[in-house]
């Protein structure tokens, strides 16, 4: 979040408050999460004893038990993971970019019911409608496949891809689309050249957001990929708090390693998202 | 655009060879030859505790599947220790395995989901009528778990002056009176996270000295609707778990304590006394704790003896297995292989309810112990339905144990009287059997 | 952030006389066609994996659909009139609003404040608004292990207040009077670091002109914060309110990994938990469906009116 711009300038008008506020806020609110980064790094017996203690010296110990499980719960959960974090969120990205787009710009009555009924949706929590969910999986036939998974978490997700991109669609001026049919492009050229390298930010928040949310589901993997198809690195993660609630290491590492990829991402989209979530009317 | 087309692209081609190369394999042991020899493949879910290792799994599995040829088994690992209640989610969304360890039937028989074993499937079994639905039996009653035993702290009790164990409730109140004095917690009790469950096994216990031991049949009567919850028979059993909790003997701090951490609690000597099912045994021998362990039965008011039991906890077969008589073969040879016997006996600390079977030589002696003191209680004709646990004709409906569950928090909390928690019980039933 | 009552788009507003023949030479393709090319895939997921779905839910729901006790047949609406009856259920609901609230109010309070204090240029700041933002990517799994591992009776918090000699230091997840607002907490925990770089972005996009203009009005700070910055801050609160509207409807994995429901009888179960254990192990799928439509109801008409309301905000500016 480096590039949010622009950034105000000036002397600080009381110079030692605001970063000693700032760093003590954020200390406290850290904490949680160097207890997992010191643990992960610290052999098993400290853990309980010394919970709070910086790993001194650090050990990969954990890291490596978890890496070369025997039944290689990591491995096996990582490919479905990224598997299906990675179809699901292209596919969504480039649906709602265009259905985003369609609403913005067309006219009507019926547009405007399809939009209000999509975002009636943005806060359903899929819990709720897993059971009927899994129902129409079955009588697809795509029940316990990652196609099902994908599809379904399209269908959940698609309301708030089209929530994004709507309103940045909405700040690009249409004199461009138009300049570019002049020109004699057809719509999808209009909209792939012209419009969708606009909307990187939106881009670049749906792809963040739904990536975080995807990979970190827990409930739908559980129950549409099914113990056969195997499980996701997060659903690994809840199936190892029972197994080895006592062995903290081992938890943490699958923990802090489960999490690694999804940060890698973040990072690597992270430059526009906050604009692309607000829109346009967070003038940046 | 690039800049995110190109990690995106480079993310769906990764994960596209991936899923080639591996497609989202789940650790199971299906494909060990090609598909030259026709087999069946058969789902088996197992669940996985710091005893029972994938590799426990994994080696038991290819022992029964050699004396089974044409079976191939597809292992599948319930998330957490409740197999059960992951077993349901997998039936309410049409994946029920084909073969089930260790998942108590109810709900599950009734719905016409299991495959019923045969007389001729059950004679090697000591009690082969064991927790019958509609007279027919679902689960292999392959062995017995006496739940609770009180498991207790010797230097605990050493330094409260206690000498004996307790023989009669009095006993146990008096004892837990001493060891308060010292600052020592009598009861650990657990039940936090997931494992709500946990804190049921006061009650248990309760319910088998003062409920079942009286009237054995006492649930079914509830379950024909000619007793309650809220009747005296069993609001006495609750009353003593709330009062144990109102004298601060059991720590309601517990309750956040998952399974693992009330074990380890106990083993921290948080607390002098932690009732629990036989399998604690297997794992007190096999890493001791720093203090001596002994054990005693649950005591009821005049000192007779009343073990609540389980005799079950062995394989089901889904009625709607790709071949059920093959299935329940592969499920007998697991379930009869000695070594796998030996190592349930090990690891769990099982009391195997099989005609002719031996546990190993040099078992440790909390394991023994616990064993004598099961069999002094069968001798006694002192054994008794363990609440809440047993399944079968006229047991609770499903659903309601993890409600009893939930209620037995809010006892030891204080939030629930003996008879409310009567009168909720009894509404959850109602509810449960809308 | 402009959706169905959003003002004309930007580009519109401008759009000279002459625009009007240029955009219907755009169409080229027909309007039917750019329905199907543009609009249909995503309307088309979404109508098989959500719509038929909360139908099929509504169909259910008149049922007395469970497994173990077949055959289904129509009850009517005899789920609806027990459920209203039902103390477990009214509990989750309640559950599940008071979480929602205090996600939504505090986490959005809680990171304007904590916007305003990072809002500095510098390494150091860049830092700690990376820390606040870690959260928002962990898993809720990940994240309630974390805290369990904090709060519970044996927990590191605990322990530390014993240190200090506090006796007996407070139940957080076992005491039933604070467990639901613990789980509400780290749930706000998880969020808080969202709000604050949304907030962040909203307020360096506030003009520094207009902050100046104020000041020279004689504006002290608090003026300036209601006059100028707040308003500016509005599209911020909609896309904040919005996700934690979201997270806080949803709460499911926190309360199954954390509390399972508990201590004691539904003290922290949410509508989310409840339907899962009603239909999925409890069997109950025609009860559960109806827990489901009613939940599904309130959702919509929370959202319908939280994205009327925040925007004809947005739209006043």
């Amino acid at each position: 979040m480096n590039t949010l711009t622009p950034i105000r300038t000036g002397p600080a008008k009381t110079s030692w408050f605001r970063p000693v506020a700032a760093l003590l806020v954020t200390a406290v609110f850290f904490l949680p999460l160097y207890l997992v980064l010191a643990n992960v790094f610290k052999p098993g017996a400290d853990i309980t004893a010394h919970p709070v203690s910086l790993p001194i010296p650090p050990t990969l110990a954990s890291v490596k038990a978890v890496l070369t499980r025997p039944d290689h719960l990591f491995w096996y959960g990582l490919v479905n993971s990224v598997e299906v974090t990675a179809i699901s969120i292209t596919v969504l990205t480039i649906v709602s970019a265009m259905l985003g787009h369609y609403l913005a710009r067309a006219k009507g009555v019926m547009p405007k019911a399809a939009l209000a009924i999509l975002l009636s949706g943005l806060m359903i929590p899929p819990s709720v409608i897993l059971e009927p969910v899994t129902d129409v999986l079955r009588n697809l036939g795509l029940m316990t496949t990652v196609p099902g998974l994908v599809l379904v978490n399209v269908g959940y997700y698609v309301p708030f891809g089209v929530f994004v991109f709507m309103g940045f669609v909405k700040t690009i001026p249409i004199e461009l689309e138009e300049a570019a049919s002049l020109d004699g492009a057809g719509r999808f050229r209009t909209f792939w050249q012209v419009v969708f390298p606009l909307l990187r930010p939106a881009s670049a928040s749906v792809l963040i957001f739904l990536g975080v949310w995807v990979w970190n589901d827990f409930l739908n993997p559980l129950i549409i990929l099914g113990p056969e198809t195997g499980t996701t690195v997060t659903v690994g993660i809840y199936r190892a708090i029972g197994e080895h609630q006592s062995d903290f290491g081992a938890v943490f590492a699958l923990m802090f390693l489960a999490t690694l990829p999804i940060l890698v991402f973040y990072l690597a989209f992270q430059r526009h998202f906050v604009k692309g979530l607000t829109g346009g009317a967070t003038k940046g | 655009m690039r800049k995110i087309l190109a990690p995106s692209a480079i993310a769906v081609t990764a994960a596209l060879v991936l899923a080639g190369c591996a497609a989202g394999g789940s650790g199971g042991k299906a494909s060990t030859g090609s598909g030259t020899k026709a087999g069946v493949t058969l789902t088996f879910l197992t669940f996985e505790t710091p005893n029972l290792t994938a590799k426990y799994w994994d080696d038991a599995i290819a022992r029964a599947s050699a004396k089974v040829p044409g079976v191939k088994i597809k292992k599948l690992v319930a998330p957490s220790a409740d197999r059960v209640g992951y077993a349901k989610q997998l039936a309410a969304s049409g994946q029920l395995p084909d073969i089930m360890i260790a998942v108590s039937p109810n709900g599950f028989a009734q719905a016409g989901q299991l495959a019923a074993w045969s007389e001729g499937q059950l004679t090697d079994f000591v009690s082969p009528h064991a927790n019958p639905v509609g007279g027919k039996v679902y689960q292999l009653p392959y062995n017995t778990q006496p739940t609770p035993f009180v498991y207790y702290n010797k230097a605990d009790f050493a330094a409260a002056g206690i000498t004996a164990e307790p023989k009669t409730y009095q006993d146990l109140l008096d004892d837990s009176a001493k060891l308060k004095a010292k600052g020592i917690t009598p009861f650990v009790v657990g039940g936090g996270g997931k494992d709500t469950w946990a804190d049921m096994y006061p009650l248990i216990g309760a319910v088998a000295t003062d409920t079942y031991k009286q009237t054995p049949g006492w649930l079914a009567q509830k379950a024909a609707g000619t007793a309650k919850f809220t009747d005296p028979a069993f609001t006495k059993a609750a009353a003593k778990i709330a009062d144990l909790a109102k004298a601060g003997y059991i720590d309601a701090a517990g309750l956040s304590r998952s399974y693992a951490d009330d074990e380890q609690a106990f083993r921290d000597n948080k607390g002098a006394m932690y009732p629990m099912g036989s399998w604690f045994a297997a794992s007190a021998d096999a890493k001791a704790p720093s203090f001596g362990v002994g054990v005693f039965a649950w005591p009821s008011d005049d000192g007779t003896l009343a073990v609540p039991a389980y005799t079950g906890g062995g394989m089901s077969v889904s009625s709607k297995a790709a071949d059920v008589p093959l299935a329940q073969k592969w499920a007998l040879a697991f379930m009869l292989d000695k070594t796998s016997l030996d190592n349930s006996v090990k690891t769990d600390g099982s009391i195997i309810a099989l005609k002719d079977y031996t546990p190993p030589a040099g078992m440790g002696p909390v394991y023994t112990e616990t064993v004598n003191l099961y069999q002094a209680a069968v001798k006694a004709n002192g054994i008794v339905n363990a609440f809440s646990i047993e399944t079968g004709d006229g047991s609770m409906p499903a659903g309601l144990a993890d409600k009893a569950a939930a209620g037995v928090a809010d006892l030891i909390n204080g939030k629930k009287s003996a008879s409310g928690f009567g009168s909720f019980l009894d509404a959850e039933w109602t509810k449960a059997n809308q | 952030m402009s959706t169905t009552l959003a003002p004309p788009p930007r580009g519109e507003t401008t759009q000279r006389p002459g625009g009007a023949p240029s955009r219907r030479r755009s169409t080229r393709l027909p309007k039917a066609l750019h329905f199907l090319t543009f609009g249909a895939p995503g309307l088309a997921v979404y109508l098989v994996f959500v719509l038929v779905p909360i139908a099929m839910a509504v169909g259910t729901s008149l049922t007395n659909r469970n497994p173990a006790n077949p055959p289904t047949k129509w009850v009517g609406f005899l789920n609806y009139t027990r459920l209203f009856s039902d103390d477990d259920f009214l509990k989750s609901l309640q559950n599940t609003l008071v979480i929602t609230v205090i996600v939504t109010v505090v986490a959005n309070v809680g990171g304007l404040a904590i916007a305003m204090l990072l809002d500095r240029r510098g390494k150091l700041y860049n830092a700690l608004r990376a820390v606040f933002f870690t959260p928002v990517i962990l898993s809720s799994v990940v994240v309630s292990v974390i805290w369990q591992a904090i709060l519970s009776d044996d927990g590191l918090l605990d322990s530390m207040l014993r240190s200090l000699g506090v006796k007996h230091p407070p139940g957080w997840l076992s005491n039933p009077d604070y467990a639901l607002y613990s789980v509400a907490f780290i749930i706000t925990w998880q969020m808080l670091g969202f709000c604050v770089v949304v907030y962040l972005a909203g307020l360096q996009g506030v003009p520094q002109e207009l902050m100046e203009a104020a000041e020279l009005d004689g504006a002290g700070p608090a003026a300036r914060f209601t006059n100028v910055t707040w308003p500016m801050l509005a599209p911020a609160l909609t896309i904040n309110t919005v996700m934690l509207l979201i997270t806080g409807f949803k709460a499911y994995d926190q309360v199954q990994v954390i509390t399972n429901g508990g201590p004691g009888n539904g003290t922290t179960s949410t509508v989310a938990f409840d339907v899962v254990q009603t239909t999925f192990t409890g069997n109950h799928i025609g009860y559960g469906s109806a827990m489901a439509v009613v939940m599904l109801a309130i959702i919509a008409v929370v959202s319908t009116v939280v994205l009327r309301v925040l925007q004809r905000r947005e739209i006043t500016l």
